[in-house]
């Protein structure tokens, strides 16, 4: 479904991906995993359409979607739920996950769609006229992954959902991507968190220096030895040096 | 010597002679002219001055020689006109100054002409400041400021009252209309000021002004400002309820012909004192009037275009009068034949209300050369605005100086 | 100093009706820097075209008054998406971001100030323009006196105010411009077409400026110089509610307009501009962030 070849690009002039190839089919879970400032981001950005690419090409559903406006690849299907929690703090619950809906005009399908989202994450309803500020940390993460959901997505691109939430909560997004999935979404996850990332995918990926270090099936990752020295034991960071010494 | 070459020189010879004497014979007076030509009627005006001196080299000269004129725009800015004087008088080696529109323009330049004695006639300035700093060169065809505001306060407080409300805007001319009319209210009613508020340069809402001065209960508001804010304040003055029995006085730029555009009915009324009432019926104003009306499609000239045209005359009397060499090395002895030349004009009579005389020293009491104002009052507002003269005063050529 | 009611009353109602037409200048500053991370200083000039786009339409063309309005609203409106995506945008990086605004933004607003002023020079001249709009005898509140061209305005105003109050949240559309006013990536990321959303913003607040104009115009001449003066209260307006602040906005208007008028009335009648400038002083110093605003945003 989504296809990236040889992608390249940065800032300014700051080269962060050297020739990244990776491919997510249609209806799985991948997992792109590596530690900090790898340039996982930076990858769904380019994606995504919010910078440049320099190089290389990127196919969903068989269309070269690099360099397209944000919008543009929106309304193809493809949605990305950005690591920041950025919910519009100023609006209401309910009107962040109406801005999700924009692309579309199908009243039914929306209002079908906004009561999936409270059913999946029924706080979302108790609160849906509260600011979006004044929500915790895991709920910003289910309103943004609800407002993803909003658009009708045919794939979501999640950067660290998981990131600076207790362990329980991590357990009940996870559950809930994996709902979605079933649904028939298409998911690509971005984590650090290796472990929940490799039980809930079926396939991942490893990123250094902008390129993919390791692929594989996420049971036979989590089973390899190296992987397992480096990634599921001390901090990220230090392992993936470890791995590559 | 061939015969040819001998015929090539005295062909040179010859040109060389008659080169010579034309310059000898006749040259140009070089006229520098700086004006605010901001608005549609600063720039008519700015132009009459320039075809009139046109239409003086047409009919053959004076005493044979052209007129070079410059025409600069300064827009009322001091730096700019200082600006033009300067490369007027170094650039274009001019030989008469004429300008500016503004006092504040016009004041810095007199310090430039008097530094580097050029004659400067001035059309427009009535600040009373420029002929009181001792230059022997700048000369002065409107009424001063200094006769204005004793006409005005004479007028209104043996005619109107002496419980009189300001309202002054912060430009300069204004200011000093403004402080000059409550001096002259003081020192010969002795009233003091009813209400004053000074006001921002565009101001737009007088609203809480108009309100104290109505619960004042005042004979007469002056209001001191550039025409179009002034328009704006009369209105407002309306619109306040303030009824049509307080008299309304204007500032010297109540004459600019927006100020009845804009302000419509509410311009009606306003009287303000002048040097020229498009209303008088002399041959010569109507004549003016009429020759304004088809070359610039002026409705009724205010005083800037007769001052303007005052000054064209006077500086023809002076320059026919003056013997001039016009040739570069008699360049500061032209200038000054042309000093003594306009300072010579005596009781000049044309377009504005009273003679024209200056003299020699270089005092107010010679260089303010018109002390005879009139008191002109709308009588209808609008484009096509009608004026009426309440009164012609003389005033006494020490009047206002300490 | 003597004091009655009906003056002081006559005082707040001529702050009001003068307060609620900053405030919709404010609004459009305070949109567009919202949107646009732009503090927009040729705003006054824009406003000095609305009132010469009125003036065009209601006395040259004969176009009623409150119709004149509208289509003041929409040439401006177009004006400033213009100036938006022909000058501005070419000044931020990869165009439509507005991310790097600074210097470079406030200069450009100043050039722009100058170059419309120029525009508007040749165009129509320095001289100021009446624009009489007859609508009768003013009204009449005991001794005080109120033009309705000051009602008018200050109803159109407040309907201007509502009518924008109703797009932002109860539209779609509206909806999707809080987005990028808020964060233009997401607003990006959730399909929304931002560059087209920003001209919207820079459109709508020019189109107020517009409004403004034409309903102060009949209080006052249209002129070239006239935007310098409301620049400076809306600006004025804007940081006492709050800079980004749209109900800000109008709360600042008003009380920028009462304050001016009160200290003209009873502490000195001289120089009421710095009355604005005062109660300015005097919000920031108990408020930095002004009456509705939060803390100040920091850009990620
Ligand atoms: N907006 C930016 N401008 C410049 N450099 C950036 C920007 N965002 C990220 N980077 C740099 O790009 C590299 C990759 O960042 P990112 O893709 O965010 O990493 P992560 O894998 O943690 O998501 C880092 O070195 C980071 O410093
Ligand atoms: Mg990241």
């Amino acid at each position: 479904m989504l296809k990236v070849t040889g992608l390249e690009t940065g800032y300014g002039r700051v080269q962060i991906l050297r020739g990244l190839d990776m491919e997510v089919p249609q209806g799985r879970i991948v997992a792109l995993l590596g530690g900090n400032g790898t340039g996982k981001s930076t990858m769904l950005r380019a994606v995504s359409g919010l910078i440049r690419v320099w190089n290389g090409q990127i196919e969903f559903n068989g269309e070269r979607i690099d360099n397209k406006a944000p919008d543009q690849i929106v309304r193809r299907g493809l949605i990305q739920v950005t690591q920041g929690k950025d919910s519009y703090p100023s609006m209401t619950v309910e009107e962040n996950l109406k801005v999700g809906a924009f692309t579309r005009s199908d009243k039914p399908g929306v209002a079908r769609d906004l009561e999936r989202v409270y059913d999946y994450f029924p706080v979302l309803k108790e609160r849906r006229r509260q600011l979006a500020g004044t929500l915790s940390g895991g709920e910003v993460q289910m309103l943004v992954i609800g407002r993803g959901l909003m658009a009708a997505p045919k794939m979501m691109l999640l950067d660290e959902p998981s990131a600076a939430l207790a362990p329980k909560v991590v357990l009940d997004i996870f559950a809930n991507i994996n709902r979605i999935a079933r649904s028939g979404v298409t998911i690509l996850v971005v984590e650090q968190n290796v472990r929940m990332a490799l039980i809930l995918a079926s396939y991942a990926y490893i990123i250094r220096d902008g390129r993919i270090l390791i692929e594989g099936d996420a049971d036979d990752l989590m089973h390899d030895e190296n992987v397992k020295m480096s990634f599921l034991g001390g901090t990220v960071a230090d392992s993936s040096r470890e791995y590559m010494s | 010597m061939t015969t040819t070459t001998k015929g090539i020189t005295a062909l040179l010879a010859a040109g060389l002679v008659t080169g010579l004497a034309a310059t000898a014979l006749a040259g140009e007076i070089r006229i520098g002219v700086t004006m605010r030509m901001v608005s549609e009627n600063g720039q008519k005006y700015g132009q009459m001055v320039v075809d009139e001196f046109d239409m003086i080299n047409k009919a053959g000269g004076i005493n044979g020689h052209t007129l070079d004129v410059t025409l600069l725009n300064d827009e009322c800015k001091s730096d700019k006109g200082v600006a033009n004087a300067n490369k007027l008088i170094f650039q274009e080696k001019i030989h008469l100054l004429v300008g500016s529109t503004c006092s504040s323009v016009s004041l810095p330049i007199v310090d430039v002409t008097a530094k580097t004695k050029v004659p400067q006639i001035i059309p427009h300035s009535t600040n009373e400041k420029i002929t009181q700093k001792g230059s022997a060169w700048v000369f002065r065809v409107p009424v001063s400021g200094r006769y204005y505001a004793g006409v005005n306060a004479k007028y209104v407080g043996e005619n109107i009252g002496k419980k009189i409300a300001y309202l002054c805007a912060a430009d300069a001319a204004s200011q000093n209309d403004c402080e000059a009319m409550q001096a002259q209210m003081k020192s010969q009613f002795g009233a003091e000021a009813a209400y004053v508020a000074q006001v921002q340069e565009k101001e737009v809402d007088f609203r809480t002004h108009m309100q104290k001065i109505k619960s004042a209960g005042v004979d007469g508001i002056m209001i001191a400002a550039l025409a179009e804010t002034m328009a704006r304040a009369l209105v407002q003055s309306y619109e306040a309820g303030i009824p049509a029995s307080v008299n309304r006085i204007g500032s010297s730029s109540a004459s600019n012909s927006p100020v009845p555009a804009i302000a419509g009915d509410a311009a009606k009324g306003v009287f303000f004192t002048a040097a020229y009432a498009a209303a008088d019926d002399r041959p010569i104003a109507r004549l003016f009037n009429e020759m304004v009306r088809q070359r610039y499609g002026i409705h009724a000239p205010d005083h800037d275009f007769s001052q303007a045209y005052d000054l064209v005359r006077i500086v023809e009397i002076a320059l026919g009068n003056a013997d001039l060499k016009l040739d570069s090395a008699n360049l500061a002895a032209d200038r000054t034949a042309i000093r003594d030349a306009i300072a010579n004009v005596k009781g000049y009579q044309g377009l504005a209300s009273g003679p024209i005389s200056f003299c020699a020293e270089a005092t107010p009491q010679c260089r303010d050369g018109n002390r005879t104002a009139v008191l002109i009052a709308y009588t209808k507002g609008g484009k096509d605005y009608v004026t009426e003269v309440l009164a012609r005063v003389t005033m006494p050529v020490d009047f206002g100086l300490k | 100093m003597d004091f009655d009611f009906t003056s002081l009353f006559a005082f707040i109602l001529f702050g009001l009706t003068i307060g609620v037409v900053y405030g919709i200048v404010a609004l459009g500053i305070s949109l567009i820097y919202s949107g646009l991370d732009i503090v927009h200083f040729a705003h006054g000039e824009i406003y000095m075209f609305g009132a010469f786009f009125g003036l065009v339409f209601s006395e040259h063309m004969g176009v009623p008054y409150p119709l004149a309005i509208l289509s003041a609203m929409v040439c401006t409106g177009l004006l400033g998406i213009v100036i938006e995506r022909v000058f501005y945008r070419r000044l931020t990086r990869a165009g439509g971001g507005y991310t790097v605004a600074g210097m470079g933004m406030i200069i450009c607003g100043f050039g722009m100030s100058v170059v419309l002023q120029n525009i508007a020079y040749l165009s129509w001249g320095a001289d100021a323009e009446p624009f009489p709009v007859d609508l009768g005898e003013p009204f009449q509140f005991g001794d005080i006196s109120l033009p309705k061209s000051y009602g008018l305005t200050a109803v159109i105003a407040l309907l201007l105010m509502a009518v924008l109050h109703f797009f932002l949240k109860k539209t779609k559309i509206g909806l999707a411009v809080r987005a990028v006013a808020a964060n233009k990536d997401i607003a990006f990321l959730m399909g929304i077409n931002v560059p087209l959303m920003i001209s919207l913003i820079f459109g709508l607040a020019c189109a107020l400026a517009a409004a403004a104009g034409v309903l102060i115009g009949p209080m006052q001449s249209v002129q070239v110089e006239m935007g310098y003066l409301m620049l400076m209260k809306a600006f004025a307006a804007a940081v006492v509610g709050g800079f980004g602040s749209l109900p800000g906005a109008i709360v600042g208007g008003l009380l920028v307009g009462i304050f001016e008028n009160l200290g003209a009335a009873y502490i000195s009648p001289n120089h009421k501009d710095i009355y604005a400038f005062l109660l300015l002083i005097l919000v920031l110093m108990v408020r930095p962030s002004g009456l509705f605003g939060v803390e100040v945003r920091v850009k990620a």
